[in-house]
């Protein structure tokens, strides 16, 4: 810039006139309001042309003229490190400045992010102020970056609280910053004056993003997020963040749920936000046919089925005339084209139908119970699928729950198996619950007391919820002489002191209806499925009048009055699920095997109620 | 970095903090070791008579950060787990929001990790179950949507409110 329009542009301002003359306006173009604005503000502003070489400012106001001593026209045209330099001499920057923040500067700018920090600047005699500093790009309405304003504030440097702290920069979006100079003045501006005593400024501007987002935001459910993001486009642009969502998950559903759907989302680069919502909402829920290779072969019924990551495992069955198998398959989800492998396995535990497989943590499994050559069972064996030659190990206990077969079992918090009810050698129901804690050197059954008992029962379903409470769902069940369908929901909550188990809803007597019109007909050998937030899907299994019905239904055991829903779920649904030959993958994928026919029992063909949209982002 | 002082001298050590309105305040070595900001610094210069400058903690916030601090270092071993947190409760219960963003701001500044999650929280559960015209009045913000814009956020939202 030469001599005049500098001197120009010094008398102007001391005129209090406008801040450039018409020809120089730049696209965004400040009005009257705004220089007086800034010259009663107590900051200094700087405003650099971010497409000359060298960035020369362009503009200074009063303050800064005032504090640092230097005159507009004594600045003007030149690069802003002259404030480095210690006394208007000294040709190189003073030591002590720190070069990290230079080089942290020197990015943002080039990267186009705003910058916040401070550093050590010398006055025009020499005498030293730190310099808290705020620079943000500015763009015009192509978003091209043409300036850039710094907003700073000096203090005394008489000791200096090293290392230089909060080097905090965020990335700059362009919607919000065009026109960010002509909003200011009518307070609608979301430019933050760190240090300026704004009457109205809402406190909230003065915490930074960071903290925001994943301190106060990530503690929020998805109804708060949404809620704070509605106020302003400040918070808007704070829930677009697919970080705050990867935490809104962690800290709604837990550490286990949110680890398993990391290595779906991981694997098809799905988005979180997407992820939480399609999990609340199960509007994406579809019934999708999958086709697989290998087989299971000599084909079974009565198996067991469990998923261990993306695998689909199963165990034991019943083969031609009706002798029990001990097979281990297994059905890899992940891979391009799944095919089931039959498992050679180290002592596998004897063969069985009607009996319990479950998924521990770390790639083990556990069978429980079930109907043998010589009757009923009630050992258990582990194996871990991780091992280079897998091997099943049974669990010794000195002693054991009443051998049966159509129990029901789950896994609470990954390591204890829970098993409950079913049919014994002589034909009795059972309706006691024991619990084996796996992680004991020597695991021992405890039976958990309780006062009162639902009617026993076999076939019915386990879910846990979170990490201490299982459910309890129908179940042919016993009432008086007669066994009939139940409809009915218990829950139990094992931190509590004294375990009991509560009634949530139902018939109250197997056999009944409940009143509730979308709620299941009573029903055994179902398909319950546990889904984030401890709500509960159940569809299948054997219904009244030998009916099939695939409906799914939706319980939330968390409301006030917990009621069935029906979920409508796209795409065709099998006609057969049975809870024994169905698990979940993933925390996403409900995979159902088997069919009425024998060929279907060929498990090639399986369907699968996939509970969000797989399809990644691309 | 420096060594920390020995035993004896930290427990004679007295550390001053001048607030951004130039007021003095005096805590016990101990106290000022809870933020992680004075700890690194009184690693560099050791015990000193000067205030250590903390150019964007007003008097009064300054006042509240020494009050948790102080609290916290004799609860550490003596007090029990529930009455730490009735007495945490007690101290945010009434506090303003504006006080609450700047206590924020001040933690976060001296890394004391502690109060910075129970500000949070506490902003956390004032926020919660909320409508959006109760979280404009509570933190003083101005609607910036257009009409358009706020019916498309609204329609993007609404999955989240169970509609």
């Amino acid at each position: 810039m030469d001599e005049s329009p500098k001197k120009e542009l010094a008398e102007r301002r001391n005129t209090s006139s406008h801040l450039h003359r018409k020809e120089e306006t730049p696209s965004w173009h400040l009005g009257a309001p705004v220089d007086i604005f800034f010259r009663s503000s107590p900051c200094r502003i700087v405003v650099v042309n971010a497409q000359e070489l060298d960035h020369p400012i362009i503009y200074v106001n009063l303050i800064f003229e005032q504090v640092t001593g230097y005159r507009a026209d004594e600045v003007l045209g030149r690069n802003c490190r002259f404030l480095q330099y210690q006394g208007s001499f000294a040709k190189t920057r003073y030591p002590l400045v720190d070069i990290r923040i230079l080089t942290e500067i020197c990015r943002c700018l080039s990267e186009g992010f705003d910058f916040e920090g401070e550093r050590l600047n010398f006055r025009k005699g020499g005498s030293p102020l730190m310099n808290r500093l705020y620079i943000k790009p500015i763009c015009n309405d192509e978003g091209i970056i043409t300036h850039f304003l710094g907003v700073q504030s000096f203090k005394e440097a008489n000791f200096d609280l090293s290392p230089l702290r909060g080097l905090v920069w965020k990335k700059s979006s362009g919607a919000i910053h065009t026109h960010i100079l002509g909003d200011m003045y009518s307070q609608k501006s979301l430019f933050v004056h760190r240090d300026c005593s704004f009457k109205k400024c809402c406190p909230l501007y003065k915490v930074s993003d960071e903290v925001l987002v994943v301190n106060i935001l990530a503690r929020l459910t998805p109804r708060d997020v949404t809620s704070l993001g509605s106020v302003c486009h400040r918070f808007y642009n704070l829930t677009k963040d697919e970080s705050l969502w990867k935490l809104v998950c962690q800290n709604i559903w837990g550490q286990e749920t949110f680890s398993i759907l990391e290595s779906v989302a991981r694997r098809r680069r799905l988005w979180w936000g997407k992820i939480v919502r399609e999990l609340t909402t199960l509007e994406a829920a579809a019934w999708r046919k999958l086709t697989v290779g290998g087989s299971v072969e000599p084909s079974c019924i009565n198996f067991s089925v469990c998923a261990v990551g993306s695998k689909v495992v199963l165990f034991g069955g019943e083969g031609v005339n009706m002798q029990p198998v001990n097979d281990t398959f297994v059905l890899d989800l992940n891979e391009d084209c799944p095919e089931w492998t039959h498992i050679n396995v180290n002592s596998a535990p004897p063969g069985r139908w009607g009996h319990t497989l479950s998924g521990l943590s770390d790639s083990r499994l556990v069978v429980f119970g079930g109907c043998g050559r010589n009757g009923l069972l009630n050992d258990a064996f582990v194996l871990d699928l991780d091992e280079p030659q897998p091997t099943w190990h049974e669990v010794s206990c000195s002693t054991r729950p009443l051998p049966r077969s159509w129990h029901s079992s789950c896994i609470l918090d990954g390591t204890k198996l829970i098993v409950s009810g079913g049919c014994t050698d002589s034909g009795a129901l059972l309706s006691d619950t024991f619990l084996l804690d796996l992680t004991m050197e020597k695991p021992v059954w405890k039976e958990i007391n309780v006062s009162w008992r639902p009617p026993s029962r076999l076939g019915h379903t386990l879910s846990v919820l979170g990490n201490h409470k299982i459910l309890m769902y129908g179940g042919l069940a016993t009432s008086g002489p007669l066994r009939l369908r139940s409809s009915d929901v218990y829950i139990m909550d094992l931190s509590e002191e004294e375990t009991r188990w509560k009634y949530v809803t139902g018939s109250m007597l197997p056999g009944g209806v409940s009143t509730c019109n979308s709620a299941p007909p009573p029903r055994l050998d179902h398909a319950a499925v546990s889904l984030p937030g401890g709500r509960v899907v159940v569809f299948g299994g054997s219904i009244a009048g030998s009916r099939l019905e695939t409906k799914v239904y939706i319980l939330d055991p968390m409301e006030e009055k917990p009621t069935w829903r029906i979920l409508y779920v796209q795409g065709r649904q099998p006609k057969y699920a049975s809870g024994h030959s169905t698990c979940l993958v993933g925390g996403t994928r409900v995979v159902v095997l088997g069919g009425h026919h024998t060929e279907d029992w060929m498990l090639t063909e399986l369907h699968e109620l996939c509970l969000i949209n797989l399809k990644g982002t691309d | 970095m420096a060594e920390l002082p020995n035993t004896t001298m930290a427990n004679e050590c007295k550390v001053k903090l001048k607030s951004k309105d130039d007021k003095i305040f005096e805590v016990e070595y101990a106290v000022a070791m809870q933020s992680q900001t004075l700890k690194n610094a009184l690693a560099h210069t050791g015990c000193t008579d000067t205030a250590l400058p903390l150019h964007d903690i007003s008097s009064q916030i300054l006042a509240k950060v020494i009050e948790y601090c102080e609290y916290h270092v004799n609860a550490a071993n003596t007090i029990s787990e529930k009455d730490v947190k009735t007495w945490d409760e007690e101290l945010v219960k009434h506090m303003d929001q504006d006080t609450l963003f700047r206590l924020i701001v001040a933690a976060k500044y001296l890394e004391i990790h502690n109060l910075v999650d129970l500000m949070c929280k506490t902003i956390a559960d004032r926020i919660k179950d909320k409508s959006v015209e109760e979280l404009r009045e509570i933190f003083h913000v101005q609607n910036d949507f257009t009409p358009e814009e706020e019916e498309q956020v609204r329609r993007e939202t609404k999955w989240a409110h169970g509609e």
